[in-house]
Parts: C-alpha cells; structure tokens; sequence
C-alpha cells in the first residue's frame, strides 16, 4: 500500500509550482492514499492531488485559503493510525516533546506533521515521526536553505517503510527508513 | 424508373459486356496470328469510349478496363517485332479504322511498340501522336485519349542531353489529323533519331497545354444550372491534368536552368492564360506539390508573379501557405538545418511578393490576409530564427493593414481574432522565451486590435508559456514591459463584462501570484527595483485582485531583506536597505487591511516579525514590535469569530515564541497582552487551551536581555497551568472537563521533564488520581473512548519515563 506524504507547498505565495523532477515521478494510479500537512494554499493544488489518488487527506495550515480543512485528522492504513496535523499550533514549534503530546492525544503508531519545511524521521518512545518537508522548496522564516522534499510510505502488515525524496541541486536523492510497528 | 446511379450501372455494364467479348475474340484472333481481324475486334472494342452517356466515374472504370486489353495488343505485337516479323505499315494500316477515337487509340498503341522496337524516329512519332489527338476535341473523351497517350509513353520519353545519334530529322506537317504522307519521310533505320529532353519537354508541353484547354472548356458545357455538379466532375478528373506535371518531374535530364528555363515558364503561361480558377488553383498547387524545393527556391519570384495574376476567385492564400510550408520544412528537414542560399531573399521576397497580392485583391478577407502573415511569420521562425526583426516586421505590416481597413476591438469569436491569436501565438510558443517578446516592438501594439475576451486569452498563454519554461524576469523594464502586456490579468479593463467566472478568475489570479515567483533580479538591488515596479502594477488590481497576489510580493521581500542580510558583509547600506523594505510591506499589507482583509494580514505581520528578529539591523526591535503590535491590533479589532480567535492568538503566541530580538521593556507587555487575550477568549474549553499555550511563551520564550537563553521561569509556567486548570474546573461538560484535565497534566510532564522544578510530583499524583475518578464516570462513546486512550498513553509514558533515569527529573514517588 503506497502513501504519499507531502505538504507546504505554498502555491502561490511562496512557490510557483511543484519541482519538475519530482512531478514525474508522482505518477497518477500508482498511490492508494495521500497525506498532506496542509498550506496548498488554493484549490489548484488540491486539484493537482487529486490527479494522483482519489483518497486525499489535508489538514488546516497556517496560509491554507479552505478554513474547512480539520486541525487534527486520524487515518488508518493496513495496521497504522497514522495521525496528520501541520503543527503551526504545537507550541513550541519543532520540539519532540511537544509532538509527543499530540501523539498520545490521538492515540496513533505515526504522527506526520509540517510547518518547518524541514525533512525529518525518527522514532521516538516506538512511535514513528514524519515531516515530510515542503515539496516545493517554499521559503521558511526559520530556515534558509529548504530543499524540496516529500515522502512515500509503503505499508506492509506491521512494517512501514519511508522512502524520503530530496531535490539536491539538480538531483533526486532517495532515502530508506524502517518503522516496525510493536 | 432507374435513378441515374442505376442508370450508369446499366451502362456501364452493357459497355463491359461489348469490351469482355470482343476482347476474347481479339485474343482468339491474336493467337492465330489472324492481326487484322484481331484489330478489327479492337477496334470494335475501342468503339465503346465513343460514348457520351457515361459520367466521368463510369468512363474512367471503361477506359481502365479497356487500356488493360490494349496491354495484351501491345504484348503482341512487341512480341512480333522483337521475332522480326515486322508488319509493314502497320502504323499507316491502323489509321484506316473508321472513328476517330479507336483510331487513335489504335495507333498510339502501335506507335508505343515502334518506339520501344526502334522503329522510326522516336522524336517524330512522339510528335505526330500528341499532334494528332487534337481529333477529338470533345472535353471526356479527349482527356482519357491524351491521358492513354501519356500512360503509354510512360518509359520511352527521350531523356538525354544530345541527339543519341546525328540523324536526319525531319518535320512533321502539322493540321492534317491523318499525318501519312509525312511519315514516308521518316528515316526507317536503327539509326532512328532518338530525341533529347528537350524534345519530351515539347511533347509533354503542348499535352498539358491541350489537356487543359480540354478540362476548361468542360466548364462551359451543359446549362447554368448544373454548374455545381459539372465543377464536381472537373475536380474529379484533375489528376488526369495533373499527371502531365509529375511527367515533367520525372525527366531526370531536366536541371534547375532548364526547369527555369524550358519548364516552368510554359506551365505558367498556360495556368495563367487559361482564366479559370479551378484549373490555376489545382495546377499552382500542383507545381509546389510535383517540383523539388531546390527548383521553387530559384524561380520564385515568376511563380509569385504569376500569383498575382490569377483569377480572383483563385483562394491564392492556400497557394501561397503551401508554398511557404513546403519552403519553410525545407530549411529544416534532416539533422542538418539546410540554409536558404544567402543570395536567396527569401523573407524579402515573399514579404514584397505578397504586399502586391494584397494589392490586387482589394476583396481578400481581412482573415485571409492575416493568414499569409502567419505563414510569413512560420518562414522568418523557420528559415531565419536568430532575425527577430523579420517577426517584427510581419507585425508591423499587420498592424498596418489592420490600421488601413479601419480594424479595431476585434470579436473574439470572429475569423479575424483567431487568426491573429494565431499569429499572435506563434512567435510565444517558438521562443519559449516571454523576454524575447518584449523586443517586438509591434506586440503590445497589435494586442490592442483584440476585444477583452482575446486579450485576456492571450495574456493567460503568455503567463503560461512563462510559468512552464521558468522564465526569470531579471530587470524592471522588463517587469513593466511583460506586465503591461497582460493587462487584463493586472487590473480592471474598460470594456470587460460585467460579470466572469469566480472559478476562473481565481485560477487566474493564482497564475499571476505564481508568476511573481519567476521575478529574480540579477543583483538585490535590481530585485528591489523589480518589487516595486511589480507592487505598482498589482496594487491597481483593485480589492479582489490584490489579496491573490500581494502575499506573494510581500514573501519576495522578506527574502530579499533575508538576501541583504546574508550578503551584509558587501554592503554598507544593507540596514538602511532593510528598514525600506519592511517599509515597503508593511504598506502593502496596509492595502490588504484596505481591502477589508484581517487574517491573511495578521499572518503576513508575524511571518515579518519573524524575519525581522533575524536580522539585527538599526533599530530592528522596532520595527519587530511594531510588526507583532499590527498583528495584535487586526486580532483585537478584526477577529470576531471564536475559532478564529483560538486559531490566530495561538499563531501569534507560538510566533512570539520564536522571537529573541525583544528587549525586556518590548518582551513584557507583548506577553502580557497574549496572556490576556487568551484568558478573554469566549469558550472556557478555548480560555483553557490558551492559557496553557501561554505557559511555553513563559518557558522557552526568549528576550534579548536573557542573552539568547531560555526564559524557563517555572513560577509564571505554574501560575498559567494552575489557572488553566480552574477554568477547566468551570466547564460544565463533563467528557471536556475530563479531556482538558488529560491535556493539562500532559502539560505538567512536558515541564518537569524539560526540569521545571516548581512542578511536584504531588501535583501529578493529584492530577492523576483526579482524572482515574472522572473517567469511569463518563457516558460510554467515542468521546470517552479517546479520552481513556490519551490517558492510558499518558500513564505508559510516565512508567516508561519512571524506569528511565534522566539528569533533569525524576519520577520516584509517582503513583502510575
């Protein structure tokens, strides 16, 4: 089962679209579900994910034009909750512990968040940490050099394997973690 | 009653009938060697295309039919030639059949196996063959005659430079249609004049110009009413005309001077002559489509000339484009781009060529006109790409003719539109460039020919081309250049509707904001120009317009203040820089403030407070503050709805978390303000939240006088959380109580685990024996089930953390 895991795009205020390289290798049919931290931030972003699976997840972020977008959302994939939030309103930003909160509030194997438009994946007390970055590169506040990125998770019965896709340069570098849910 | 298809059926079927029989009996005869009776049964067989009741459908399937029996005939008597056993006079014997028309098929024929036997002189035979077919002069009927002669002469037309021989040549007598006593004179060796091209070129001249005449004059036939199916038929036997022009094609002798020469200067006397358009039409097409492009490079100017001189109702635009197209490919076919030869003023030419075209038919459709512009323009792309003044040029003539026939404000669904948007077009999808464009001096005029409908359309194709080729724009003349073209994208047009699509305008706005994105000056200077010539466009967009696209220029410059900063080093002015550009957006999200916007400002502020605290520039907390103040201000003033509310005091908190560069005088009252609005929050579970949320601004939050360090001022954190929770006491709904008890006792081991040492661990045990009482006491649902999870989850971590030994806490003497 393939997940694709992405947000912060920020089209178009920050960025004018998605990064080439990376749109071809997104290809329509091939994704069973989509997970996305939020800030689109307009319609045609939506409209372009739902070019790539029918089953599309978004959660409010901060410059998100649809102000009906949940702040917290559950999904269950195979043996995983997985639990989506954008993580603007996780004071403080970016702190382990301040994400664990969420974690046990919304009782899930793996807690995908964004906002830092920085990649990060870790477990922590057997739970698993996502951010998937920002796909389009966009410009953060709290961070000068943002390199485009997403992730793409393949759930198999107790096992998750994220596979991290990073635009460096003019390359697409892949990246491999394992997650075994206990 | 028969319908007329019925009828030709019928006939045709009788005439087969009468070909299948004596064709077998011409066999039977031919076989016995019985030759005269076997021409006797040709003949009769022959006599069939003597006809005038077939349609030309129906006279051609006899004529195939019949040509196929000749072949037989033909066989034969190579045959007997070939064994020696010539029979004399053979071409005299034949003529003494007795119509016209199975004569002359009977010696063109015979005339074929003498050519091909050496017998007689080619040159002369070919001569007196098509010479005489001037017999029948009925238009069907003589076109399928000269149509068999030219099919017959197929593989025997001379084809060499000089005579094969010397020979005596001698001349044929030309009026009388049975030529005997001429050919007597005929040398009869094998030293038989062979002829040269130029002879074929002769012989097929004067079929073609036969044929023609024939083909016109079917025109005039038959009454005025059955004018429309008469053309039909016409059109049906063009290719019987035609076939005259890929025979001259086919002589491998001819070269570029004697197609300029010999060739082409006929067939165009005689296309022009013969004044009727459905002839020059096909046959000028006929000419681009038959000769190499190599020939129509050296001959163009008399093959435009002769353009010119068609009849009116000729659609010569079709001639023209096709020409220009094959042309065009030309230069292009292979991996190797073929240059025209430079002596070949290709663009020049056809530029002049056409002009005088355009002259001459003062009732060409404007659309027509602009079409031969767009072929033009197809050929300077093609042919010349690096000469952008050609392109220019066709714009400028456009322009003019359109100024000259009075053209304006142009229907988008009419001809003319179209065609220009193609033109228009064209010279965008070639470059792949929008920059390139700009130095079209005659663009952004012609645009001004469109209604709004066209300009828009263009526009959007112009941002398009720019947003999927990543087009950076790197200076503001050419910001204001590109800007100004798509004016019907920027800001409110004099003649646009009054109500459009909200989708599409929306999309279309959304273009617009991603396109800032592709503005990149070359140097940060040059960016700050480029920010301002683009914020004076966009500014004019009025209030709907602005809030898609003024966020984006506001993000451009806090990048570019960020730019300054990195750079600082190079630049003395960096700071004075800096503060303009903080200047600069916060007018701009004054505008948006203007245009009755609050959450989308309030945001922009902190993301600029943000930016701010980074970069320590003259008087930077300032500004800092003044940023957050703004910010504060459009809450308190703006913000009316209470989910709203908990939303942007808990950004503006997490915000104020992240900033360092506040003095203690600016830090105090900040935190102070955040602290009260989230305790005014309308909803108690909201008051809750947000007081809790205050507490991390008392712990990690940073002021410059701390040196950068964490606040971690534990009392301030107690007092939040003790406050939060007397709130949570108040709430009436029992499954929220409990729910905030759970978050605000996840808050108390978030502090004590980062060392909060104000926290006890009799507080935690109160709190967590507090909530093991409420909980079995809620309704059994789905509400409740959460709040057992999220508990649970609590107690495992603490035993987790219990066993675990940390050097900032310990959990001895937790009751878990």
């Amino acid at each position: 089962m393939l997940v694709l895991v992405l947000g912060d795009l920020h089209i178009p205020h920050r960025s004018s679209s998605v990064p080439a390289k990376f749109k071809k290798l997104l290809v329509p049919g091939k994704i069973q579900h989509i997970l996305c931290t939020g800030n689109l931030c307009t319609k045609e972003s939506f409209d372009y994910l739902k070019t790539l699976a029918s089953d599309i997840h978004v959660v409010r972020g901060d410059f998100d034009e649809n102000m009906s977008y949940p702040e917290l959302k559950v999904v269950t994939v195979g043996q995983f909750r997985i639990g989506l939030c954008h993580g603007h309103q996780v004071v403080p930003w970016d702190d382990t512990e301040s994400l664990a909160l969420i974690q046990r509030q919304l009782d899930v194997d793996i807690l995908i968040t964004g906002h830092t438009h920085k990649f990060q994946a870790f477990e922590h007390e057997e739970k698993f940490y996502i951010n998937p970055g920002s796909i389009t590169g966009a410009y953060s506040p709290l961070d000068s050099k943002v390199a485009p990125s997403f992730v793409l998770l393949d759930i198999q019965q107790s096992t998750v394997i994220a596979y991290v896709y990073q635009l460096v340069g003019e390359e697409v570098k892949v990246e491999r973690i394992e997650y075994k849910k206990c | 009653m028969m319908t007329p298809q019925e009828e030709q059926e019928k006939l045709l079927e009788e005439a087969l009938t009468v070909v299948r029989t004596q064709s077998f009996q011409m066999k039977r005869c031919l076989d016995k060697s019985k030759l005269m009776d076997g021409l006797k049964h040709a003949s009769n067989m022959l006599s069939e295309l003597r006809t005038s009741l077939l349609s030309p459908k129906s006279y051609y399937e006899l004529y195939m039919a019949i040509s196929d029996e000749l072949c037989h005939l033909e066989t034969y008597l190579l045959d007997e030639f070939s064994k020696g056993r010539k029979v004399t006079d053979l071409y005299e014997l034949v003529q003494y059949a007795g119509n016209i028309i199975p004569r002359l098929y009977l010696l063109i024929t015979v005339g074929v196996v003498y050519i091909k036997s050496n017998e007689l002189s080619r040159k002369d035979i070919l001569k007196d063959l098509v010479e005489m077919c001037r017999g029948v002069q009925h238009p069907l009927r003589g076109l399928f005659l000269r149509n068999y002669l030219l099919q017959c002469t197929k593989n025997v037309l001379p084809d060499a430079e000089e005579d094969a021989e010397g020979g005596e040549v001698s001349v044929m007598s030309h009026a009388a249609p049975r030529a005997i006593a001429g050919l007597n004179k005929m040398v009869n060796s094998s030293d038989a004049d062979a002829g040269t091209v130029r002879d074929s070129i002769d012989f097929i001249q004067l079929n073609f110009a036969e044929m023609n005449k024939l083909w016109v004059r079917m025109q005039h036939q038959g009454h005025s009413r059955d004018r429309e199916k008469r053309e039909q038929e016409r059109r049906e036997l063009r290719i019987l005309v035609g076939t005259n022009l890929v025979r001259l094609s086919q002589l491998e002798c001819v070269d570029v001077e004697k197609y300029k020469k010999l060739v082409l200067p006929g067939v165009l006397e005689q296309v022009v002559s013969c004044k009727d358009a459905i002839a020059q039409e096909y046959l000028m097409e006929c000419v681009i489509q038959v000769f190499p492009d190599e020939y129509h490079l050296q001959t163009l100017n008399s093959f435009l000339q002769a353009c010119a001189d068609l009849h009116p109702d000729v659609n010569v635009k079709n001639v023209i484009i096709a020409l220009i197209d094959r042309l065009a490919q030309f230069s292009h076919k292979g991996d190797v781009a073929r240059t025209i030869p430079t002596e070949i003023q290709l663009f020049d030419i056809f530029s002049q060529q056409i002009s005088l075209i355009i002259q001459n038919r003062p009732d060409m459709p404007p659309e027509d006109i602009v079409s031969l512009q767009v072929a033009l323009i197809n050929l300077a792309l093609k042919c010349y790409p690096t000469k952008l003044d050609y392109v220019d040029k066709v714009l400028e003539t456009t322009e003019e003719i359109f100024h000259r026939l009075n053209l304006d404000h142009l229907n988008a669904s009419g001809a003319v539109s179209r065609e220009l948007m193609r033109l228009m077009k064209i010279p965008v999808d070639n470059y792949n460039n929008v920059l390139e464009l700009l130095k079209l001096e005659h663009y952004g005029p012609l645009m001004e020919y469109f209604d709004y409908q066209a300009r828009k359309s263009m526009s959007i194709h112009l941002i398009l081309n720019a947003l999927e080729n990543e087009t950076s724009i790197p200076s503001p003349e050419q910001v204001e250049g590109i800007l100004s073209l798509v004016g019907p994208l920027i800001q409110d047009q004099t003649d646009q509707p009054e109500k459009e699509d909200e989708e599409d305008f929306v999309e279309e706005q959304g273009y617009m904001g991603r396109f800032i994105q592709l503005l990149s000056g070359a140097t940060t200077d040059q960016q700050y120009l480029i920010l301002n010539t683009a914020r004076k466009h966009f500014g004019n967009g009025g209030n709907r317009r602005i809030r898609h696209t003024l966020p984006a220029i506001v993000f451009a410059a806090y990048r570019l203040a960020l730019k300054y900063y990195e750079f600082r080093e190079e630049d003395e002015k960096w700071e004075k820089k800096c503060q303009k550009i903080f200047q600069f957006c916060h007018q701009t999200i004054g505008a948006l403030i203007k245009a009755e916007l609050a959450e989308l400002p309030l945001r922009l502020f902190l993301q600029g407070a943000l930016v701010i605290s980074q970069m320590e520039f003259e008087n930077h907390e300032t500004v800092a503050y003044e940023f957050m103040s703004q910010a504060f201000t459009l809450y308190e003033d703006e913000i009316s709805d209470s989910k709203a509310q908990l939303a942007a005091i808990t950004l503006i908190i997490s915000t104020f978390e992240k900033i360092s560069c506040f003095g203690e005088e600016s830090h105090e009252p900040l935190r102070t303000q955040c602290a009260l609005a989230a305790s005014k929050l309308l909803k108690k579970p909201d008051q809750c939240r947000g007081v809790t949320t205050c507490s991390h601004m008392f712990w990690s939050g940073k002021s410059r006088d701390g040196g950068g360090k964490e606040m971690r001022d534990g009392k301030r954190v107690m007092e939040c959380l003790k406050k939060a929770g007397r709130i949570a006491n108040q709430c009436m709904d029992k499954s929220v109580q409990v729910q905030l008890y759970v978050e605000i006792l996840n808050s108390h081991i978030y502090f004590y685990e980062k060392g909060c040492s104000e926290i006890q661990i009799t507080t935690l045990n109160e709190l967590i024996a507090k909530i093991q009482e409420d909980i079995p006491n809620l309704e059994s649902n789905d509400e409740s089930d959460q709040i057992n999870k999220h508990f649970a989850n609590t107690i495992a971590h603490l035993k987790l953390a219990k066993q675990q030994s940390s050097p900032n806490y310990s959990y001895a003497g937790l009751d878990v």
